[in-house]
């Protein structure tokens, strides 16, 4: 941006208004529930979304606007636009009969089976209901019964009996995700959710959104069903590591306090699911599906032991040994990583830049079928952090052998995709990897190192916006973190320099 | 259904003519000052007057909500730059109420001449007509009558050579109650689902395809021709000064003689039931009356001695005329029942869109089913009550408030027979409707 830019402000209308006596201000063309919600104060919703159409279905969000005389008038606040001057009442005798009547009526055909639900414990419904509620069901007939586990897609499990019809999944797909993909059927207490005739809701990669987007227990990830109670998880902030995009991301975790020796102690590492962080700079509220599999990607099988020519060896030996080996380099290479952070990008500059030349290889390349890029999230490139690496260091050319000369003696392979037999069979070869490769047992010298979710940094997105992510779980002894690796490695480039 | 020649007294705009299997036909309709009224607007008056002579006129809506016509057409604005349309509104779902049947049936030409004169006057290009999905003879007449039309140059480009053009669609519902209500028609004529949608904004202002839209029923938009062909001052003289014009009653029930009457507004209810339809079958009394299709609230016999057939009065008698849909139900009738088969139409045409008359309808059928299956409890009545006001204006449409007052209208008026059938078990009438079937002796007959 030019130093001259001139920052446009539009200026909106204010308008005076207040709720419950405390007096406020709104944009005009804002409604109550927006215009409250701007004030901190937060009115009652199922089916209002800031991000999606108002069907203002649900009823839960009545409030009254006062009267100078006659009747009292009230409506819901997702749909009222504020007017100068306007009173809103959200805490008076009759909105509190409303909404209790309304929750009457929510809950009177959900089977409220709390107990077995995957939702529990982050349900609105649940909220709402010792909130606004409190009290026992006033029906004493059979609830209506419809489908229970309908799959709406290969990942998505619908209850219809816990469905409140708030019809916020069917917005996504077709105001979102563009899929169209979902619909309603049938009227009254008998409708329900299902396909569209035309589409596969397979093929909408946003389609896990829905089960954030869910107020209740009716769209079930079918990786999260019956897996772990949200209570025994925690949520740290991360990246999504898919695509240069660099989504925010909470990985959800077992909390400390939950941790289980008696079970498989795999339970206390693992990602139990991925849901998105709001960040209107980068992926708003909404992730596609590939951040929700991070599991898959992070839990493949691990390198957790240092070797040399394929031979187990102490961590700290394998180190002093591809230290020895860069120090007494005349012609070595490095192919850098796209997936280090920030601060591992630059602490491998700061250790290895005067001497040792480095190309940007791309770690990951599009699996086959994966979207390449989107309206909407998905970018090209499938490594989180090329542009900050690219800052440093030229990219890998298309000719590998253009950026490995023949007489090059030593070459450090730090990440994944880089085939070891591109490499000239004379030269001693590095190798940094997190994940179990054939290739590691060839290396001259393997050092394991650390994963994203065990480790803090910040990824550069393709925008240049940098995002934070931290650690999830802790690293095991046998496994080295790059960034502290990178100085170790150099001791014996600085040693002998100034020897 | 027998169409009755009517011997009411009283002026007559549409049922002053004998029916004959051609009488619908253009040719005929001409006879009958048929498309003058067309002539006149689209020659001699522009748009905005067509507007004030309808607005002048005062004419009311017909659909059930009696909103002034032209009011509704007045809030359009003219070279706006956005395309306006007019929407027939022929799904006409109201149990009781078939008169825009006869309408469609008996004068198809009369109500699409309303409808290319509302168009002019909103200076539309394009225009609806939504019909019932399950009319048979009336779609028919219908379509013939928009084939004759443009065929005889009413519609199609540059109508009479005014250089005025309009064409008109015939969609047919897929028989969903809630598609008359007027947002949720719109929505199915967009080809969605037809779920109502909240106001703000209005119809007026984003209607069919985001663009101003006016929905008239049929029975408003027949009248505009003959407020055109007679001039506002002379449609006043005709009904009361609040509720001009007449009023197309369709009655049905234990009525001696149903049909679709058309009726001078201001015209003795009493004399209406008990005269022109010859009161009640086989002699009974009359228990009560729903005025204008089951969504309006129920008067018994008394409350309807002396009021007369307008707006005011029946919301003076605390009711509704509503879309004239009337219902007679004759002594010995059990209302426990009554409330009950309404309750089941209401819970079957619940568009489930919005919670309170989603959950609510069904709720109210189950327990009036559990009454009159004998479990009632006594605490059925305040719960039953407490639903239909929790539906009272917690709705996106207004059929959701309606749909309460139906029941809790009957309960006010004949509680004890609810308490009866909680308390024994069984109706005060024994479940049996004491009218004597008129076809029972010949069965006998049969049997014998």
């Amino acid at each position: 941006m030019s130093e001259t830019a001139v920052v446009s402000v539009t200026v909106k209308k204010m308008l005076d208004f207040a709720i419950d006596g405390v007096a406020m201000q709104a944009e005009d063309g804002q409604t109550v529930i927006e215009a409250a919600r701007a004030n901190g104060v937060n009115i009652p919703h199922f089916c209002w979304h800031p991000q999606l159409s108002v069907p203002g279905n649900c009823r839960i969000c009545m409030v009254e606007i006062e009267q100078e005389s006659g009747d009292p008038w009230f409506d819901i606040a997702c749909n009222m636009p504020v007017t100068a001057g306007m009173h809103v009442l959200t805490n008076t005798e009759m909105i509190k009969t409303l909404r209790q009547d309304t929750m009457q009526f929510i809950t009177l055909n959900h089977p409220v089976d709390c107990g077995i639900c995957n939702k529990s414990g982050e349900c609105m419904l649940q909220d709402y209901h010792y909130e606004l509620n409190g009290a026992a069901s006033r029906s004493r007939d059979p609830k209506t019964h419809a489908t229970k586990f309908f799959p709406l897609s290969d990942r998505i499990m619908l209850d219809n009996e816990r469905c409140i019809m708030c019809t916020l999944c069917v917005r996504f797909t077709n105001e979102v995700s563009g899929s169209k993909a979902l619909g309603a059927v049938n009227r009254g207490d008998h409708a329900l959710i299902r396909p569209a005739e035309d589409a596969d809701f397979n093929l909408d990669v946003y389609s896990d959104n829905v089960i954030d987007l869910c107020p209740v227990g009716a769209l079930l990830s079918t990786e999260l069903l019956d897996h772990a109670r949200v209570w025994y998880l925690e949520s740290t902030r991360s990246v999504c590591p898919g695509c240069e995009r660099g989504c925010s991301i909470d990985v959800w975790h077992r909390k400390h306090e939950w941790k289980l020796n008696a079970l498989d102690p795999r339970m206390n590492t693992r990602i139990d699911r991925v849901t998105p962080h709001e960040n209107p700079e980068v992926n708003g509220l909404w992730v596609c599906n590939k951040a929700r599999d991070l599991a898959h990607l992070f839990e493949r099988p691990r390198a957790e032991q240092a070797m040399q020519r394929g031979v187990a060896a102490d961590l700290a030996v394998a180190t002093t040994t591809a230290a020895q080996l860069i120090g007494a380099a005349r012609k070595p290479v490095a192919i850098v990583s796209s997936w280090g952070s920030n601060e591992e990008l630059s602490a491998f500059h700061a250790a290895f830049g005067a001497k040792v030349p480095g190309f940007v290889k791309a770690d990951h390349l599009p699996l086959a079928g994966e979207i390449i890029e989107d309206h909407l999230l998905i970018k090209p490139d499938k490594n989180p952090n090329r542009k900050a690496a690219l800052a440093l260091y030229p990219a890998l050319p298309e000719r590998v052998s253009d950026a490995l000369p023949a007489d090059m003696d030593v070459v450090l392979v730090w990440g994944e995709g880089f085939d070891s037999a591109l490499i000239p069979s004379g030269a001693k070869v590095i190798r940094l990897c997190s994940y179990a490769h054939a290739d590691n047992a060839g290396a001259d010298v393997f050092i394991p190192i650390s994963v994203q979710t065990e480790r803090s940094g910040h990824y550069t997105n393709f925008a240049g916006v940098v995002t934070a992510f931290n650690a999830c779980f802790p690293v095991k002894p046998s496994i080295a973190h790059a960034e502290a690796l990178f100085a170790a490695l150099s001791a014996d480039i600085t040693a002998g320099s100034s020897a | 259904m027998s169409i009755v020649a009517t011997e009411l007294s009283g002026t007559k705009f549409f049922m002053n003519f004998p029916v004959t299997d051609t009488s619908h036909t253009l040719a005929e309709y001409r006879t009958r000052f048929g498309y003058q009224a067309l002539e006149k607007a689209l020659r001699e008056m522009s748009p905005t007057d067509v507007t004030k002579e309808v607005a002048a006129a005062g004419l009311l809506g017909h659909g059930g909500a009696a909103f002034p016509a032209g009011r509704k057409w007045g809030v359009v604005k003219l070279g706006d730059g956005e395309p306006h349309y007019v929407c027939m509104n022929a799904d006409e779902g109201e149990p009781g109420t078939f008169k825009d049947r006869w309408l469609m049936e008996c004068v198809p030409h009369m109500a699409l001449e309303g409808l290319i004169i509302g168009s002019y006057a909103l200076q539309g290009r394009h225009a609806f007509i939504y019909i019932r999905g399950e009319f048979d003879l009336a779609y028919r007449r219908m379509a013939e009558a928009i084939e004759e039309a443009y065929a005889a140059g009413l519609l199609g480009e540059n109508i009479l050579g005014t250089g005025y053009s309009l064409d008109v669609v015939l969609y047919r519902g897929a028989g969903s109650y809630v598609c008359g209500e007027a947002s949720a028609m719109l929505a199915s004529l967009e080809g969605k689902k037809g779920w109502p949608r909240n106001r703000p904004p209005r119809l007026t202002v984003k209607g069919l395809y985001q663009k101003p839209t006016v929905v008239n029923n049929v029975e408003t938009l027949v009248n505009v021709p003959v407020i055109l062909r007679l001039g506002a001052v002379e449609f006043k003289k005709v009904g009361t000064p609040k509720s001009p014009g007449t009023q197309m009653i369709s009655i049905s029930g234990h009525i001696a003689k149903p049909g679709v009457y058309e009726v001078e507004y201001g015209y003795l209810w009493t004399k209406f039931i008990y005269e022109d339809c010859g009161g009640i079958q086989n002699g009974k009394a009359l228990k009560c009356i729903i005025p204008g299709g089951v969504s309006t609230k129920i008067l018994n016999a008394s409350e309807i001695e002396g009021v007369t057939l307008d707006h005011n009065s029946a919301v003076a008698a605390g009711s509704q005329l509503g879309s004239g849909g009337m219902i007679a139900v004759a002594e010995g009738t059990c209302m426990v029942r009554l409330a009950q088969v309404i309750q089941r139409f209401y819970h079957h045409e619940s568009c489930g869109q919005c919670t309170p008359c989603r959950e609510g309808m069904g709720w109210m059928e189950r327990i009036l089913n559990r009454i009159v299956a004998g479990g009632g409890r006594p605490e059925d009545i305040d719960r039953l009550y407490q639903i239909s006001q929790a539906n009272d204006g917690t709705t996106i449409c207004s059929l959701g408030d309606s749909a309460g007052y139906a029941c809790s209208a009957i309960m006010d008026h004949y509680r004890e027979e609810f308490e009866y059938y909680i308390t024994n078990g069984r109706s005060m009438y024994d479940g049996n409707l004491t009218v004597e079937d008129p076809f029972a002796s010949a069965l006998v007959g049969v049997a014998s």
